[in-house]
């Protein structure tokens, strides 16, 4: 099986959780205060989402951990050691299950869909599959590996 | 050699991999089985009603315990009690048809007061929906509170798992300061009462008008009106 060169699977990282910075700043922002994100293909879906209890955790707006999440997983990009490769899988693990359940509750508590929720959703799924690629692939490599890992 | 130590340093890392990918799947399972086993979204408490709700009110301003544009027209006040079974009807059956008519078009807001009439709890459940609409939520704490109204003073509606678990489900997003203003607004619901008593009101839901067509004079329509009763009344001051 081989594997993308693992400085390709960096960039990639890092544009992909540029872009969820994006999305969960934008959420936090509009959220903030009594507001919520503007759905582009209209509907009430995005505040019915923001104006749910679920919005929140321990007062804080999700999208709050969000941005946390998409920095730390940008910062991974940055270095090709184990444990930015090891981190970066636990992130983006740890973001992708919360999406899973951010999702449960869209569809089943909640009853309503933000799109702006659901972009970043699929963007963590995708540095899901990035960061177990490259953890899988260049897991004990040391550092600077930049080569297509084949067998 | 260093190929072994690559190999066992990877594999190490695969392991903890596995194990976090194990704890996350059984974290994510945790959290969904949590949240199915409990209710709308509201701790505990089974709360009926609540996505419908939040949803039908979500388009709508609020403001304070006003919903609709601030600057419309005509100014329609109901008077209500949080435990008496007439006012649900008409939260269910009668108030969304205005907001969906006249409050969506603009040509008249609804301002929501607490008149006790059934037992001293509704002091406690009225001063804990105005608490939640001082975060713009009172609407939602109303409405959700009538499709979830229990037996008249059975303790219910000064329940304080109760209250919360409304004001959870109805999107109030700072709930310590809810708890601190809710001790506060017992004296709100107190004159909200006298001063529709002082309309001439004796029962709930009752409904003033105030609007352009009437100089801004306050009119009583009644208590517990039609739908085309209320819905003439709003037009008559428009």
């Amino acid at each position: 099986m081989s594997f993308p060169g693992e400085w390709t699977l960096r960039r990639l990282i890092a544009f992909v959780a540029t872009l969820g910075v994006g999305i969960a700043l934008y959420i936090a922002i509009a959220d903030s205060g009594s507001g919520a994100p503007a759905c582009l293909a209209g509907g009430s879906g995005c505040q019915t989402v923001a104006d749910s209890s679920y919005s929140h955790l321990a007062g804080v707006n999700v999208a709050v951990f969000g941005i946390v999440a998409y920095l730390l997983l940008l910062a991974s990009a940055f270095f090709a050691d184990d444990a930015a490769r090891l981190g970066g899988f636990v992130v983006a693990l740890g973001g992708f299950g919360f999406s899973v359940y951010l999702t449960y509750i869209e569809l089943f508590k909640i009853e309503a869909f933000c799109e702006w929720c659901v972009a970043s959703a699929v963007l963590m799924t995708i540095l899901f599959l990035l960061s177990a690629t490259r953890l899988i692939g260049y897991a004990g490599a040391g550092e600077g590996t930049a080569v297509a890992r084949g067998s | 050699m260093p190929g072994e130590a690559e190999a066992r340093r990877r594999q190490r890392l695969l392991q903890l991999a596995a194990g976090a990918v194990f704890l996350a799947i059984v974290a994510v399972a945790v959290l969904i089985v949590v949240n199915a086993t409990t209710s709308g979204s509201g701790g505990d408490t089974k709360l009926e009603g609540v996505a419908a709700v939040n949803k039908f009110l979500a388009p709508y301003p609020q403001n304070a315990a006003v919903i609709g544009d601030p600057q419309a027209p005509v100014e329609v006040v109901e008077y209500g009690d949080l435990q008496c079974p007439v006012c649900k009807h008409y939260a269910e059956d009668v108030v969304p048809s205005i907001i969906e008519k006249q409050v969506k078009q603009g040509s008249a807001r609804i301002d929501f007061r607490f008149m006790v009439v059934v037992g001293g709890e509704s002091i406690t459940a009225g001063a804990a929906a105005q608490a939640a609409a001082l975060q713009g939520r009172g609407w939602n704490y109303i409405e959700i509170f009538y499709r979830n109204q229990g037996e008249e003073n059975s303790g219910y509606a000064a329940d304080d798992s109760f209250l919360e678990a409304i004001a959870k489900a109805a999107g109030v997003k700072n709930l310590d300061k809810w708890n601190a203003d809710r001790e506060d607004l017992t004296k709100w619901v107190e004159e909200n009462t006298e001063e529709g008593e002082n309309v001439g009101f004796t029962g709930t839901p009752s409904f003033t008008v105030r609007g352009p067509k009437l100089n801004e004079e306050l009119e009583a329509v009644g208590t517990a009106p039609s739908t085309g009763e209320l819905e003439e009344a709003i037009e008559g001051a428009h």
